[in-house]
């Protein structure tokens, strides 16, 4: 590809976390920067969204998307970068999965609504909804790529600054962005040992060893339910992986493939296992749960009633 | 949608039944040889054991428009490779949790142990399972495998300008 | 205000009926979160101002439901910028409600933690979000005001610069497992210690974060000397402020909330526990982020600022003596309460000088690589809890309901940025008033920018 790359960094319902990880390549930032011709990238450069609708269609070679459709103004937003871009990728587990806050799935709108402007202990009145010069609330959290194609994934929350910086290079040199086909489990250096599990813990407890494997310590983690790529940051923390990274390879559903996992290696009463599991969608679809066909039932329910 | 009997009218319930090889699935073999009668609402998938089943295919199967789903095996203590039924038991109960708290109806997900000679109980479980079933209705995640894309009537509830 | 020169020239105007217009700036820039501006013009006079915050995610809601401690990895989603804070702010809400007491070499690495952060935000938030402004001068093409032209100009400081985040970056990954979304802090203590070889390099890093924080002082306080008639004519607004001090002293981790009046009164000082009785939140119509004021003067006479200029101001001291001498220098320039919206700049630098000074005494305290990290038992149980914290740009308050076995039940966040949505507003109303009636950016002495486009 002769000359730099002209990309944009476009941020739907975020929390910038994506961006702070490419901002964490710290001096490497100096080698990545200079090969891109940046079109728009609100978070540090005051371009308006004129200067995107502007660009003719297929005029950027990338579109860096960070975050998840919550309004009208993100479903607008996604749409116009997937015009401009030849392109798009999704910028972390947010725009790859839902990340996060998919989770409210779980909750009507209005319920959301409701709690926050109606119902918060330090809210006085409590009887307005803002609805005045803003972008309607999507009745749910979608997967991005229910909305338009998607040509590349950065997966993690956020994904490493190599990872982006690898990225970039790739977009740059034009070939391909390749994701690791194994588990968490590989990257990690902990002593496994046969999985037998008669007890299992909730995070808070005990104090973890850090040499021995953190399921056969009896802890939840989902490393071996998760895409491999980050070096297994949160184990060698001590602490157990979340499953930010989403699935891995192969697997369309991370919970379903988590709840084989644990119902498998479990050894004891099935109402045993299910005091450590009282919140299987926030434990199981952290990051994912737009990606799961039951994301859309709350909303879809609503309609029927 | 539990309270329109009008709705469901002449619904028929799919049952997506995943059975295991040694006990249910010869259980059902028994009932047809036996001439047992029982709903014809029953799609059988015959595995080895229950154990094979990845609980993947369960959603998968609730996604692609099953309003139930039979998982069967042997009893406890009998199954053919020691343990796989006890492995399906805890995969099952978090599986029904899971879709419960997800908004879904946790009948939907149905286990049970029927062995090699237990046709009749068969036939029991699948004429109360329709009976439950009709009851709770149509799945509402039937057409949604169809609809993989959302569009902006699915988010606002009509097309945006 | 940091676009306030593209309101003219880069705003969108439409005209409406015949006298009116609107100049609409979309989206606001160089900073994290998600808005609009709408300037109402009627007969070049303006008649209203709207800062509409355009997303929310409702964070409080969906925690219903959630494992108590599984809120420390969900609610640092709220900010990629400052999660620590958020992390902080959770776990101490959880602590809070099953009365767990966590060791005291964990609150210091939770300090050492916030630290880090305060460290890299502040350095970002100086030289990336606001910099570029100063020492482009307000009148250069604002797409290029912003840190690569910094990096292409004056590469010396942007190198500074970007080790100074470097720093407090990976202390905060050291610390806390990762920089971006931290782990360690837990219901009970730490998930793991600081060890010792990790404290030897740490604190050789910080002399040389010393180094780069003197530089980056002596530079605000050129850029505050530049352009001191912006400072003191340019969004001067007299609002209420609040901060958290520990016996008068400035603190980020731990304290009461305080709260200072527009004339500089302490009108109030409560534990976190009884945050309700100062914070009060207005839903605004055109805005999806509430307005926080204090409760006892309504709204909107009671909005208030939080964050740099707010903790300067409501305190009676920082903490170490170099950062005690910056703030005797400020106070001598600027008083007390100093209300110049861009003096929020210097006393961020202030923040930055006793940050580092703090985190290298830390790190000489035997205590922060103790081994006691951790209790070993720690019991959900039904409670309320509240966790209080300050972020880089303001006070951050996490309160959770559990029930029994730990699952939340209820949930109400009051995020640092927030307290000030409603001050920007006000400023906002000024500042346009100031730039489109009085062209006032025709009359103030400027210097000559530093670095050309």
């Amino acid at each position: 590809m002769a000359g730099k790359a002209k990309a944009a960094f476009v941020q739907l319902s975020s929390c910038w976390g994506c961006h702070q990880s490419l901002l964490d390549l710290h001096e490497k930032l100096l080698d990545v920067i200079p090969l891109l011709d940046i079109k728009y990238w609100v978070a540090a450069v005051d371009f308006k969204v004129d200067d995107l609708k502007k660009l003719p269609n297929g005029g950027l070679d990338a579109g860096f998307v960070e975050g998840l459709c919550r309004t009208e103004e993100d479903v607008h937003l996604l749409k116009l970068t997937r015009e401009k871009a030849r392109a798009l990728i999704a910028f972390g587990s947010c725009s790859s999965f839902g990340g996060v806050p998919s989770i409210a799935n779980l909750f009507l709108k209005n319920e959301l609504l409701e709690r926050k402007y109606l119902k918060a202990e330090t809210v006085v009145d409590k009887n307005t909804v803002p609805s005045e010069n803003l972008p309607q609330i999507t009745n749910f959290v979608p997967r991005n790529d229910q909305m338009v194609k998607v040509d590349v994934y950065l997966l993690g929350c956020p994904p490493t600054s190599q990872e982006i910086a690898n990225a970039v290079l790739a977009l740059f040199s034009g070939k391909p962005i390749e994701h690791s086909i194994k588990t968490i489990c590989d990257e990690c250096e902990r002593k496994k040992e046969e999985k037998n599990v008669k007890e299992f813990r909730r995070d808070f407890e005990g104090k973890p060893d850090p040499e021995k494997c953190l399921i056969n310590q009896g802890y939840l983690c989902m490393g071996a339910g998760t895409r491999a790529g980050c070096g297994a940051q949160c184990p060698n923390a001590n602490h157990p992986c979340k499953g930010c990274s989403g699935p891995p390879e192969g697997v369309a559903d991370q919970a379903a493939k988590l709840i084989g996992t644990f119902g498998g290696i479990a050894d004891m009463e099935p109402k045993k296992l299910l005091e450590v599991f009282r919140d299987p969608a926030g434990q199981l679809y952290s990051f994912t749960y737009a990606s799961s066909p039951l994301s859309k039932l709350r909303s879809a329910n609503k309609d029927e009633k | 949608m539990k309270d329109s009997k009008e709705k469901n009218a002449g619904f028929e319930p799919y049952v997506l039944g995943l059975v295991c090889n040694w006990c249910t699935y010869a259980g059902a073999d028994m009932a047809g040889t036996s001439r047992i009668q029982y709903p014809p609402n029953l799609r059988l998938v015959r595995v080895m054991c229950t154990s094979r089943l990845d609980p993947t295919f369960v959603i998968r199967g609730l996604e692609l428009g099953a309003d139930g789903v039979l998982v069967s095996g042997c009893h406890p203590g009998d199954c053919h490779y020691v343990n796989g039924n006890y492995k399906t038991e805890r995969r099952m109960y978090l599986l029904r949790e899971l879709i419960q708290q997800a908004g879904l109806e946790p009948e939907r997900i149905r286990l049970e142990w029927i062995s090699a000679s237990e046709g009749s109980k068969l036939a029991e479980v699948m004429k109360d399972y329709v009976n439950v079933l009709k009851k709770i209705g149509p799945n509402p995640l039937r057409n949604s495998r169809e609809k993989h894309h959302v569009d902006e009537k699915d988010l606002f509830g009509k097309e945006l300008k | 205000m940091k676009s306030r020169t593209s309101t003219i020239k880069g705003g969108k105007e439409s005209a409406d009926a015949k006298k009116e217009t609107e100049i609409k700036i979309e989206p606001i820039t160089r900073l994290e979160g998600h808005g609009e501006i709408r300037i109402k013009l009627n007969k070049g006079k303006i008649s209203d101002v709207q800062f509409n915050v355009t997303s929310a995610r409702f964070f409080e809601k969906f925690l219903e439901g959630r494992l108590a401690e599984d809120a420390r990895i969900i609610t640092p989603r709220i900010c990629g910028i400052c999660p620590e804070p958020h992390h902080l702010a959770s776990v101490k809400a959880v602590e809070d409600a099953w009365v767990v007491n966590p060791p005291l070499a964990a609150r210091k690495l939770r300090e050492l933690l916030l630290l880090g952060k305060q460290i890299s935000s502040h350095a970002l938030h100086l030289y990336v979000l606001a910099a570029p402004d100063f020492l482009l001068g307000p009148f250069a093409p604002p797409e290029a005001r912003n840190i690569v032209t910094i990096v292409n100009k004056i590469p010396d400081a942007a190198k500074k610069a970007i080790e100074l985040m470097k720093h407090g970056q990976e202390l905060c990954a050291t610390v806390g497992g990762k920089a971006i979304h931290p782990v360690t802090a837990i219901p009970g203590g730490m998930t793991k210690p600081l060890k010792e070889e990790q404290r030897d390099e740490w604190l050789k890093r910080m002399d040389r974060a010393m180094e780069l924080t003197e530089f980056t002082y002596q530079l605000l306080l050129k850029i505050m000397q530049d352009y001191w008639d912006v400072i003191t004519k340019v969004g001067v607004i007299e609002t209420y402020y609040t901060g958290l001090t520990n016996n008068g002293e400035h603190n980020f981790y731990d304290g009461s909330i305080r709260v200072m009046s527009p004339s500089g009164r302490i009108e109030a000082e409560v534990p976190a526990q009884r945050y309700t009785e100062v914070v009060a939140e207005k839903v605004v119509p055109h805005c999806y982020a509430t307005h926080i004021f204090y409760r006892k003067a309504g709204y909107p006479d009671g909005i208030w600022r939080g964050g740099p200029l707010a903790r300067i101001n409501v305190v009676e001291k920082m903490v170490t003596p170099r950062a005690n001498e910056a703030l005797k220098e400020f106070r001598a320039k600027v008083g007390r309460p100093c209300h110049a919206t861009f003096a929020y700049h210097w006393a961020r630098s202030i923040e930055l000088l006793d940050a580092v000074g703090k985190a290298k005494k830390l790190l000489e305290d035997p205590d922060i690589v103790s081994q006691d990290y951790k209790l070993e038992k720690v019991e959900p149980r039904e409670g309320c809890g509240v966790g209080v914290v300050e972020a880089p740009r303001g006070l951050l308050v996490h309160n959770y309901w559990t029930d029994k076995v730990g699952i939340i039940t209820k949930a109400n966040l009051i995020v640092a940025t927030n307290h000030n949505i409603g001050a920007i507003e006000k400023s906002l109303n000024i500042i346009a008033r100031q730039v489109i009636e009085d062209k006032i950016h025709e009359k103030l002495k400027l210097p000559k920018p530093m670095i050309s486009a």
